[in-house]
């Protein structure tokens, strides 16, 4: 494993970020209204100094109101998935451990459904709902997982995937059964959506709770390195394993809540992408998290891009592009580190 | 030397003055014509606000000239109100009048595609309250397109309500007007012919596997008991699932299938005379079967045509005085009315329906559901 220098992890991050940039620009390229680059940038500048009247009414809409707003989101949510991956993996000492595979993202749907029945009035339902469920779910997950005070890396997964299912199903029975009630619109939410927007008080819910959430599992990178020797090594070189937990676990369980009450369950984009990273970057943290963030980033955003575009007019949910695009990346990704 | 400085420094500051003045000016300018333009937008079309019918407030321009409908029946309506000139476009599923698949696509009533229905650059869309999504309409609400949501209609009554409301809506208060009297001249008049007889009790398949049929405050519910026929599901969920077992026990006299392509239909009902649960009803074995037109799922004007189609087929004798309606071939409506598939030949013909007095097992069946 090469060292990490401060000078490796600014040339990564800005290397990732310019590729984010990129893809940035590619979505709000592509789609209904096509738009040349140059124009893009000149409207931006347009915007950025207060000038936006100028614009034809509809390109602004669609461009600015619509396109751009659901890639700030597919941005906060790919990063969101990805670094609540890379911890989970880190904690469970699993390297399939993820949101989705876990079952976390649907116990934060279930939550939030829940909560939505409860008290369907109150604005900030759905992310506290959510943020309840995930941490409920990775509660049990983790109970059902110990064995003889060890984590047993077959039950945990075999817990995780009998919490979805079951979670499943009772999402489904709420859904046939509450008739009256305007639950038909999550059918397509749990699918992993981004086609909704949010209002502009939950957008900067999301953005406080991404960064809290990316900084706290940041700040215990390092502790992390050595809790994936094991948990009984890691109290030995001087790590508080108990505090370390807590803090990675509450923040994971944050940023699923977040991404699942703002887009549903997006499938593979927490397992895959720091996967992909620490294959190419190594498995050092303090690398892995800010990567997995811009990489998991760039991967919503493109496959966000392909799932409005790739049927047009009709759109997919993201969530099908996710497990359509990521299945084979992962297998040409394993069978390249295995060589 | 000093004149010189003294010069070039005033050409500076007046250089400066001018060009601080000239931006000034532009900005002042600017922002005049900006206001004048938003005025001149505001002002020229005048606009009005109105309810929707699921009660929001939304504000249209007094004349609407673009329409985007995001619902098939939507899209229907507007042409049948004579507006579909000014139907900018619709959705993936909006097939009939034919001019309607012509209409350029925003995505399926589901999953539209927002920035396709901005580019189309609606003063008005349209939408149904459960075949879209909330979360579309909120979110084109947001972005300052007006949309109009239409109640799910649960009777006949309630679609002719929404076609009277919609004429309002797009300013064809007349067409709308003389299209609602002749909706519900025609339901009277069958009404009164089927003043008497006995209902059939039908199940209406709206999917054979699993079998879903509908609940009884329903539209189509509405519609068969318009046609003299009562669903033997009777159930407060609208498409319910229900089982065969259950449909098996209530013995259906008459199975009503909706579908645009009659032949493919014909050809999964004969499978279903060999499938288990479907084999064991006295419809199947008898061909008591009625194909309709798939007109009669859309909450829309056509339905009428599709009622009046089912309660021929249902209650023929009641008609035997008046000819039944033209087919009018060419518009994807079809109906077998009573067909029996012959099992050996593989032709079909039509046959009699056998009526409930003649046949005991059906009497039978009544008694058992009561």
């Amino acid at each position: 494993m090469r060292p990490l220098t401060i000078k490796r992890l600014l040339w990564t991050c800005g290397g990732l970020g310019l590729l984010l940039l990129a893809s940035v620009v590619l979505a709000l390229k592509l789609g209904a209204v096509p738009v040349s680059v140059t124009d893009l940038v000149l409207d931006l500048g347009r915007i950025a100094i207060g000038r936006a009247d100028e614009l034809p009414t509809e390109y602004r809409l669609i461009v600015f109101d619509l396109r751009l707003p659901r890639i700030l989101l597919g941005i906060l949510v790919g990063a969101a998935l990805s670094v609540a991956g890379a911890s989970f993996q880190a904690l469970l000492r699993n390297p399939l451990a993820d949101p989705y595979v876990l079952g976390v993202s649907s116990g934060a749907a279930l939550g939030s459904i829940l909560a939505l029945i409860i008290a369907p009035g109150f604005a900030l339902v759905t992310p506290l709902g959510a943020l309840l469920g995930a941490i409920a779910t990775i509660a049990g997950v983790y109970f059902l997982g110990r064995r003889e005070g060890q984590l047993d890396s077959t039950t945990l997964l075999l817990g995780g995937i009998i919490l979805a299912s079951f979670f499943s199903a009772i999402i489904l029975f709420l859904m046939t059964t509450l008739t009256g009630r305007d639950l038909r619109g999550m059918a397509y939410w749990l699918m992993g959506d981004l086609s909704t927007p949010v209002s502009a008080g939950m957008q900067w819910i999301f953005i406080v709770g991404l960064v809290a959430g990316i900084g706290a599992i940041y700040s215990t990178s390092a502790d992390l390195n050595l809790l994936l020797t094991g948990e009984r090594e890691a109290t030995h070189l001087g790590v508080n394993v108990t505090r370390v937990k807590l803090v990675v676990y509450v923040s994971a369980s944050l940023l699923t809540a977040l991404a699942v009450s703002a887009s549903g369950a997006i499938g593979y984009v927490g397992l895959l992408v720091p996967h992909a990273v620490r294959l190419i970057f190594g498995s050092d943290y303090r690398l892995l998290i800010p990567a997995s963030a811009l990489c998991g980033a760039i991967a919503i955003v493109l496959a966000d891009t392909l799932a409005r575009t790739v049927v047009s007019p009709t759109e997919l949910p993201v969530g099908a592009m996710t497990a359509m695009a990521g299945a084979p990346l992962f297998i040409y990704l394993l069978r390249r580190g295995l060589r | 030397m000093k004149g010189f400085l003294e010069t070039g420094t005033w050409k500076f500051r007046h250089a400066k003055f001018c060009g601080m003045t000239t931006v000034l000016f532009l900005i002042l300018c600017d922002g005049a014509i900006a206001r004048q333009t938003n005025a001149a937008r505001a002002g020229i079309p005048p606009s009005r606000e109105l309810t929707d019918e699921v009660g929001r407030k939304i504000q249209i321009p007094r004349n609407i000239n673009r329409v985007v409908s995001l619902a098939p029946n939507l899209t229907e309506i507007v042409f049948a109100l004579g507006d579909g000139n000014h139907l900018a476009g619709d959705t993936d599923f909006c097939d009939y009048p034919p001019e309607a698949a012509q209409k350029p696509h925003v995505g399926g009533p589901v999953n539209p595609n927002l920035e396709e229905i901005v580019a189309l650059k609606p003063e008005l869309v349209l939408a149904t309250k459960s075949i879209n999504r909330r979360e579309t309409v909120n979110a084109l609400g947001r972005i300052g397109l007006p949309v109009y949501v239409t109640e799910d209609p649960h009777s006949i009554e309630g679609m002719i309500a929404s076609v009277k409301h919609l004429g309002s809506v797009l300013g064809a208060e007349t067409s709308a007007a003389t299209l609602t009297e002749d909706l519900r001249g025609r339901l009277a008049d069958l009404d009164h012919r089927l003043a008497g007889v006995a209902q059939r009790r039908v199940l209406f398949v709206v999917w054979t596997e699993p079998l879903i049929s509908v609940g009884r405050d329903t539209f189509i519910a509405d519609a068969l008991r318009r046609a003299g026929g009562r669903s033997v599901v009777e159930t407060k969920a609208e498409w319910p699932h229900v089982s065969m077992e259950e449909i098996v026990r209530l013995q259906p006299e008459v199975l009503v299938f909706a579908s645009a392509h009659a032949v493919d239909t014909q050809r999964d009902i004969d499978a279903l005379r060999t499938r288990p649960g479907w084999r064991n009803l006295e419809a199947i074995q008898r061909g008591n079967v009625v194909v309709v037109s798939d007109a009669i799922n859309r909450p829309a004007p056509r339905m009428v045509d599709a009622i009046e189609r089912l309660a021929h087929a249902l209650h023929p004798d009641a008609f035997t005085a008046r000819a039944a309606p033209p087919e009018d071939s060419g518009t994807g409506f079809s109906l077998w009315g009573l067909v029996l598939a012959d099992a050996k030949s593989h032709r079909l013909k039509p046959v009699p329906l056998t009526s409930a007095d003649s046949n005991p097992i059906v009497e039978e069946a009544c008694a058992c559901d009561r």
